[in-house]
């Protein structure tokens, strides 16, 4: 195998790597703001998957464009879940055992609710575009895997900028860092607390709706990619955006690479998640924004 | 000295009846029942030790409940007593929990509980492409001597009993002080000379070790073992929620717990797939809302309604001076 070989598993890893932010985004604003290990992040995402599904095929409406609707649908349906449930909890600075527990029956009811609805048979959407592909040189570029990596890097960017330059997004960084002097300077921690839940939800639908796109889904869709995102997030130090960018390309970049090793097969993808995460948890246990605040302050 | 008597008396009495049930003339659907509710009564109890008094929750108990099972199995086909082959079960849970807590009771917040996730994942998936247990087929047991299912009946009921005494033993003593401290406030107790981590490691090491024997005594007695059933992470959110339906950290809520779960998982699985998912998520969410302490919690409020018209005693509120307003609030993992 000579170098040229390896671009093509390298572009399919990076392509990965725009979904895999995307779906573990919405997970490190909820953490970073309340605290909470949102175990319903996999529902949500399964909820996502679904509602494209339909959108598409009930009314014809592109699964990408899906996926857009997702987000106001979801981020009501977000605030909504705080309002009724998450709001009761505790609040900590630590992530407590009921908030945890919560979050998780409410996965539990999401996945089973979808049993009832939807059944257990795996379910795909197959659209004009979903097995054609452009071949540039060496790389095989498959047209699906090209506008879902779009779609999530526009919406990541989009985050950004949102938590870059509006006072909402102040706020949010604010709580992230210190949230009882963020009190003290008129950040109201409900509020704040509530849009964090509907936009870590909007998001967690946006890439399921998107993740739809490649993977064949069921109602237990969500939890491959819990496992990944907590992976991602651990690899980012939990907190930080930009770290889970380089969190999503380093696990894209182990998933895609470990299949050529000879031996190691597909179906061995959660083992060598877990293996990544034992390891980032033995050498860096804050993960690649600890490493990189010696240097320069990553929020 | 009465009081004492009133207290052992109950827990004796109901092993009596227990161990006097089969010679009645038990259905041995009855006896199936009783034996399955036992073996998850033994795992809920070993949950709470981590989860309970601890406060570090597991989604990946299905992990030693397998490791045990598959352990035992292979003694027992290699020709071994089934006791050291139960133990041999309860060894292999035991350093498998060393694997998953040695990296993640280091760290501070939720490291725990995202391994615990990953891990059934991971194992599930290597048991299914193992060679010499079968891989994914499934693994027999095949064990010397006829079946009979009273002897299974007796081995599980013996051990919950062991388990239970465990746990109160591991409750009154030193160690469930300091794991009960450790969850309460780490850095207090870390202050105060109590190791968090050695502690949490061993306290997740017995757990493990009583869930590898409830694995291995199923084993026994299912004679057949498929990963995708023993390592599921379904089993896991099973043995999850008998201590948090019973009653977390408490000693008697598993046993409670496990009495409701082992109906549910034994009676309405068969009929009804996916709604007990369901029925669990629902009754999870209301359990935390609302009574954080679970059936063990609502008996006391019971009774503290009836106790306060004879003037109330206070030893029901005790818990609340202890503990602050439940066990579960605002604790830190």
């Amino acid at each position: 195998m000579n170098l040229v070989d390896y671009l093509d598993p390298l572009v399919a890893a990076l392509m990965l790597a725009g979904i895999y932010a995307a779906m573990s985004v919405g997970m490190t604003i909820i953490y970073g703001v309340m605290k909470i290990v949102n175990l319903a992040h996999a529902g949500f995402m399964m909820m996502g998957a679904y509602f494209a599904y339909e959108l598409f095929e009930r009314f014809h409406i592109d699964p990408v464009l899906g996926a857009v609707i997702a987000l106001p649908v979801f981020f009501c349906f977000g605030v909504g879940v705080h309002w009724l449930l998450v709001r009761w909890l505790p609040k900590s600075d630590q992530p407590t055992l009921s908030s945890l527990l919560l979050m998780f029956g409410f996965w539990l009811v999401l996945q089973n609710v979808a049993y009832l609805i939807w059944q257990t048979e795996d379910r795909s959407i197959n659209t004009s575009y979903t097995v054609s592909s452009t071949v540039i040189g060496p790389i095989t570029l498959s047209h699906v895997r090209a506008i879902v990596f779009v779609a999530a890097v526009i919406s990541v960017a989009a985050l950004q900028m949102l938590l870059r330059r509006s006072w909402f997004g102040r706020s949010v960084r604010a709580m992230i860092q210190n949230p009882f002097a963020a009190q003290i300077y008129g950040v109201n921690e409900r509020k704040t607390a509530m849009f964090t839940f509907g936009l870590g939800t909007a998001f967690a639908g946006f890439a399921g709706a998107l993740l739809a796109l490649l993977y064949p889904f069921s109602p237990d869709f969500g939890r491959q990619f819990l496992l990944r995102s907590f992976v991602i997030i651990v690899l980012g130090g939990l907190e930080s955006f930009s770290g889970v960018a380089i969190g999503a390309l380093i696990l894209a970049l182990v998933e895609t690479f470990s299949i050529l090793i000879p031996g190691v097969e597909a179906s061995y993808q959660p083992a060598i998640s877990f293996a990544l995460l034992v390891v980032v948890l033995l050498l860096l246990p804050r993960g690649i924004a600890g490493l990189l605040e010696k240097k320069w302050r990553v929020a | 000295m009465k009081d004492r008597i009133l207290k052992i008396a109950p827990p004796l009495l109901l092993l009596a009846v227990l161990l006097a049930l089969p010679a009645a003339g038990l259905s041995p659907n009855l006896v199936r029942l009783f034996f399955i509710t036992f073996v998850f009564m033994i795992t809920g109890i070993g949950w709470n030790l981590v989860g309970g008094f601890a406060g570090q929750v597991s989604f990946g108990f299905a992990v030693f409940y397998g490791l045990g099972a598959y352990a035992t199995a292979l003694m027992i086909n290699a020709g071994s007593n089934p006791f050291i082959a139960l133990l041999a079960g309860a060894g292999a849970a035991m350093v498998a929990s060393f694997l998953v807590g040695l990296p993640t009771f280091r760290l501070r917040g939720p490291y725990f509980v995202i391994a615990t996730i990953g891990v059934t994942e991971a194992v599930r998936v290597m048991m299914s492409n193992m060679g010499f247990t079968g891989g994914a087929s499934g693994y027999r047991v095949t064990e010397h001597g006829e079946f009979r299912q009273v002897e299974h009946y007796y081995t599980a009921l013996v051990a919950v009993a062991i388990a239970l005494s465990i746990s109160m033993l591991i409750s009154k003593s030193r160690f469930g002080l300091a794991l009960r401290a450790i969850k309460q406030d780490q850095d207090a107790a870390a202050d105060l000379g109590v190791n968090p981590y050695t502690f949490k490691l061993w306290a997740h090491a017995i757990a493990a070790a009583l869930t590898g024997v409830a694995g291995g005594i199923y084993a026994r007695y299912a004679i057949f073992l498929d990963p995708g059933d023993v390592f599921a992470f379904q089993k896991g959110i099973s043995i999850l929620l008998i201590p948090v339906i019973g009653g977390i950290g408490t000693v008697w809520g598993p046993i409670l717990g496990g009495l409701v779960v082992g109906i549910v998982e034994e009676q309405l699985v068969v009929k009804f797939p996916n709604i007990h998912l369901l029925l669990y998520g629902i009754l999870l969410i209301l359990i935390i809302l609302f009574e954080p302490d679970g059936i063990v919690g609502l008996l006391r409020k019971l009774s503290n309604l009836f106790r306060r018209n004879r003037g109330n005693s206070g030893s029901g509120s005790a818990d609340k001076v202890l503990w602050g307003r439940s066990r579960l609030e605002g604790r830190e993992l």
